[in-house]
């Protein structure tokens, strides 16, 4: 049976981007009325498992960190086809920066057991550092791909995928237990069903917190974290804008001319 | 105290609607709007997405959800397209009679296809002779031996031409007050499909007249009681054909106050999105009253039913509500686009055609008032 | 040589070479390395990992470096995460460096998080600026919502940042400049878990974005694909290069190699015209720099204003065509003449 831990983390919904502001007393995001999704490479990532699952006997854990409500995200991913949730959750992990982060849900794959694959998205929409992946990895000690946008083989103790590169992409072979991070193109994920909203009725998420866990206050969280937000300015710009007016057309034409008048036409 | 707000659950289900009706049906809407005719790519994705399956029970092959999650289901579908929440509310319509009043034999030979979409229904009990009253029909039946013999005609009815399964309603030929509900597959010879109608709206709808001509209906297929079939299709058009409508006609207000949202925040006028005027904010709001309003009606009146109590009445209320609300929504929606409101290209003009076949659909508004009416007096 | 008291750790930049170039990203960071390393009174030494790559070290030096780890050897021939950040991370536990840069290339982005994860420090990615502060921590700045965000690590050494081509310039190479050169070994790693099989490199279509002299981004306004064409259109009509931001990406209009921004690709063309775009600081960080900024916006109040030359308070779905019209119109009295 292959044992794949899918990595999925609540974003505020990147379609909504432009509402999302930053608090600037304590320079974190604020939600708002922004509703949580499921970080969309996180969907392609358990789109990956999912498939694996309609070939071959597979158990697919879905694990996130982040507060209470994150609870939705992981229930939604058991409605995709996931067999069980784990969330963790507790004051102490918050303001984790992603070396916290890593190591929080590296010791929470720890605690769900013996694993073969472990997937996550290439990167989240609201964080982008690409960073979580790769450092889980570290610290299971287990090798990672990055930038996965094609599972070419799956046997039981090795892996062929490609990876992009810059202008490019290379042809890795891996042997299990690996990590993998994967890009939008790797493949297309199905919609919500209601069946499988039906089906997760019955599986178990289970909260896990500090204790749970078994790690220090000084590992986790805002605590356990290296980098820390020093300040946070508004970018201030030295250009000030001419608006050119006039009917639509009157503004076409005004801005070539303008552009002719800088000879960058 | 009174709980207004839906389970968890409940919103996932709204999610996999969406998602189904903005990733799968949207692309399909301009082939419909522009042939007019049902699209063959969308009864698959429905079928597929197991909308049809809702209010069907589990043993048969359904989901065995409730009528609360089939208003969210259609409210979803409309917002994307009219045409296509009409089919599938149809559907159910179809579906209902069976479900409520089917034998086990009946049951088990239909559902699982209805289910998964290998089987397409609908209930036929509009005449020209009667709609609204349906007793002023003339398709009438003869009994010989156990067999039913049908003659008649029903007009304006959604999926005639789809349809192989339909639940017909017909009289007595010796006794108008004797009426009977049967249950035709293509298997049975003596119906067709004749003409289809033209709409000016929900397109990719199909609507259009269904004949029935010494049509031999065996025993087997009577639904309920003999001489009880009133009965049996009012229950169906009653709670499901109304609330249908008030899923329909949710999505659709829905549809018009997002799309006059976005384009109040594009277009620029006196150097300002219009957005920002008064007299555009308050037709907004005006939307915005009407959806929250019929948001609570019709998922009222679906509550109620879940619960097993009666609701046609409230079912009424919502929607003469809804459908009217929806044909206010569309007009403003269409003037706040000014000129571009009545191009094809903004689908807001869509809207407004859809939103006047919306109307009469399932009873017309007068006579939704007829039975509030009496509702008041009792 | 005289000893030097160092207070600090050195700066640490990783070069990266491909197919034995040397990386352009590589000497851009040497170039700000070299002045973080003087304002911190230490020194600046790189990692260079290759083989057959002896001349590299020398462009290296004339940039700025002052000691070169050089692994020149077969098994460094290509990226190999495990076999690299096993020879970073055994020199960084011996050296102590105070900070490492490196590129946020492809497999900078995946080997990064690898080293600062093993070293247990933290680690800042697309960072747009680096400065130092009145504690003499590394400031690492990156665009946010709506502003810059300052990050630090001050506990902890070394103090990690990657950096995308273009943000920086490379400096005046100096071929005066003599450094050391300390060749390493290659690890000696048990069994190897990952092998690569295969490289296949793919040029890139169009008009390169980051040496680009014209360059039209668009953004959520293009409103569909329809929309996007359009912009496209602008863009071929001017041999601009095309350009986006992430809803962009994200809608599918285009590819996520022609994105502009923080995580994307990094542009100073001579002239910019944002089209449909709300100026998001993800996005404008990756316009590091442009003669002439433009701005096609339908809301007057739109950020994006605030950060350009010229403005045009037009829905850019409708505006687009007619400009199309009006420059194909000057084009041809160009050749007609």
């Amino acid at each position: 049976m292959l044992n794949i831990v899918v990595c999925v983390k609540g974003v505020p919904d990147p379609k909504q981007a432009c509402n999302i502001k930053i608090d600037p007393d304590t320079k974190t995001l604020l939600r708002c009325d922004v509703p949580m999704v499921v970080n969309p490479l996180d969907k392609n990532a358990m789109e990956v498992a999912l498939q694996l699952k309609a070939k071959t006997d597979a158990r697919i854990t879905v694990l996130s960190m982040g507060p209470p409500e994150a609870g939705n995200i992981v229930k939604e991913c058991l409605a995709l086809g996931g067999d069980q949730g784990i969330l963790l959750s507790d004051p102490a992990f918050g303001g984790a920066d992603t070396f916290a982060t890593a190591y929080t849900l590296a010791k929470g794959i720890q605690k769900i057991g013996p694993y073969d694959v472990i997937l996550c998205g290439m990167a989240s929409s609201d964080g982008s550092t690409e960073w979580v992946g790769p450092q889980i990895a570290t610290f299971l000690k287990i090798p990672v791909v990055t930038m996965v946008k094609e599972v070419v083989e799956t046997d039981p103790s090795t892996w062929k995928v490609k990876a992009n590169i810059d202008n490019g992409y290379r042809l890795m072979q891996v042997k299990l237990p690996a990590l993998f991070t994967v890009t939008r193109e790797v493949n297309t994920p199905k919609n919500l069903s209601f069946s499988g909203i039906i089906k997760a009725r019955k599986k178990e998420i289970e909260q896990w917190g500090i204790d749970d866990l078994g790690v220090s206050q000084g590992s986790v969280g805002l605590k356990g974290s290296p980098t820390i937000v020093s300040q946070l300015n508004t970018k201030v710009s030295n250009r000030n804008v001419e608006f050119i007016k006039g009917t639509r057309e009157e503004k076409a034409e005004s801005l070539v001319q303008k552009l002719i008048g800088t000879g960058l036409l | 105290m009174i709980d207004f707000t839906f389970t968890e659950e409940q919103e996932m289900f709204r999610k996999a609607a969406r998602e189904f009706a903005e990733t799968k049906l949207a692309p399909e809407v301009p082939g419909m709007e522009k042939t007019g005719e049902v699209s063959d790519v969308v009864v698959k994705a429905m079928a597929e997405a197991e909308l049809m399956a809702i209010t069907i029970p589990e043993e048969y092959g359904g989901l065995g959800l409730g009528y609360t999650e089939r208003m969210i289901a259609v409210e979803e579908v409309s917002r994307v397209s009219v045409a296509a929440a009409m089919m599938l509310q149809v559907f159910a319509l179809g579906i209902e009679p069976i479900v409520k009043f089917g034998s086990e034999d009946q049951k088990k030979k239909y559902l699982p296809g209805l289910a998964n979409g290998e089987r397409l229904s609908t209930t036929a009990v509009t005449e020209a002779t009667g709609g609204s009253d349906p007793t002023g029909i003339r398709s009438s039946y003869r009994k010989d031996g156990d067999d039913f013999i049908l003659n008649g005609r029903k007009c304006f009815i959604t999926n005639s031409h789809i349809a192989d399964t339909i639940t017909v309603l017909a009289k007595d030929e010796d006794n108008p007050k004797a009426f009977c509900a049967f249950v035709l597959d293509k298997e049975i010879e003596g119906w067709k499909a004749t003409h289809i109608e033209h709409k000016v709206g929900m397109r990719g709808c199909n609507t259009g007249e269904l004949a029935f001509e010494n049509c031999r209906i065996p025993a087997s297929q009577l639904v309920g009681e003999e001489g009880k079939g009133l009965r049996v299709t009012m229950a169906a058009i009653g709670d499901v054909g109304r609330g249908g409508m008030v899923g329909v006609a949710l999505g659709l207000q829905a549809a018009c106050l997002e799309e006059s949202i976005k384009f109040a925040n594009q277009r620029i006028l006196y150097g300002k999105p219009i957005v920002a005027l008064q007299t555009i904010q308050n037709k907004l709001a005006d939307m915005k009253i009407d959806l929250e309003a019929g948001l609570l009606l019709g998922y009222r009146a679906a509550a109620m039913q879940d619960k097993g109590q009666r609701s046609s009445n409230e079912f009424a209320v919502a929607k003469y509500y809804t459908t009217e609300a929806c044909q206010r929504a569309a007009k403003m929606a269409v003037d706040i686009h000014g000129g571009y409101g009545c191009m094809e290209e903004y689908a807001v003009s869509r809207y407004l055609r859809d939103s006047y076949v919306v109307g009469p659909s399932a009873g017309t508004s007068d006579i939704m008032k007829v039975i509030i009416g009496r509702w008041a007096l009792s | 040589m005289a000893e030097q008291k160092k207070s600090v750790g050195s700066v640490w930049v990783i070069a990266e070479q491909i197919d034995c170039r040397l990386l352009s990203v590589s000497t851009q960071l040497l170039g700000k390395a070299r002045k973080l390393a003087d304002e911190l009174h230490t020194s600046l030494e790189t990692i260079l990992l290759g083989d057959n790559i002896d001349r590299q070290t020398q462009q290296l030096i004339a940039a700025g470096a002052e000691r070169v780890y050089l692994g020149n050897t077969p098994e460094f021939a290509f990226y190999h995460p495990e076999i690299y950040t096993e020879t970073i991370v055994s020199l960084a536990r011996e050296h102590k460096p105070e900070i490492i840069l490196m590129g946020s290339t492809s497999a900078g982005r995946e080997l990064a998080p690898l080293v600062a994860a093993r070293l247990e420090t933290g680690l800042t990615a697309h960072c747009i600026d680096l400065v130092l502060d009145e504690d003499r921590n590394l400031e690492q700045r990156i665009p946010a919502y709506g502003g810059l965000l300052s990050i630090i690590c001050p506990e902890r050494r070394p103090q990690m940042a990657t950096i995308a081509k273009g943000v920086f310039s490379a400096p005046e190479p100096d071929e005066t400049r003599t450094g050391e050169i300390i060749a390493l070994g290659a690890p000696d790693i048990a069994s190897q878990r990952i092998q690569t099989l295969e490289i296949i490199r793919e040029e890139p279509e169009g008009v390169p974005l980051e040496s680009a002299d014209i360059v039209v981004a668009g953004g959520a306004g293009a409103g569909d694909r329809e929309g996007w064409s359009k912009i496209s259109e602008l863009a071929n009509t001017l041999n601009a290069a095309l350009g986006s931001t992430r809803p962009a990406v994200d809608e599918g209009w285009t590819e996520l190699t022609t994105m502009i921004g923080q995580s994307g690709k990094m542009v100073s063309p001579q002239l910019y015209i944002g089209v449909g775009l709300s100026g998001e600081q993800q996005h404008l960080v990756g316009v590091v720099d442009a003669k002439v900024m433009v701005a096609i916006n339908n809301d007057d109040k739109s950020p994006v204003f605030e950060q350009v030359d010229f403005g045009i308070v037009e829905d850019c779905r409708e505006f687009v065509p007619v400009l199309i019209e009006k420059i194909k119109a000057y084009q041809e009295r160009l050749t007609v003449c």
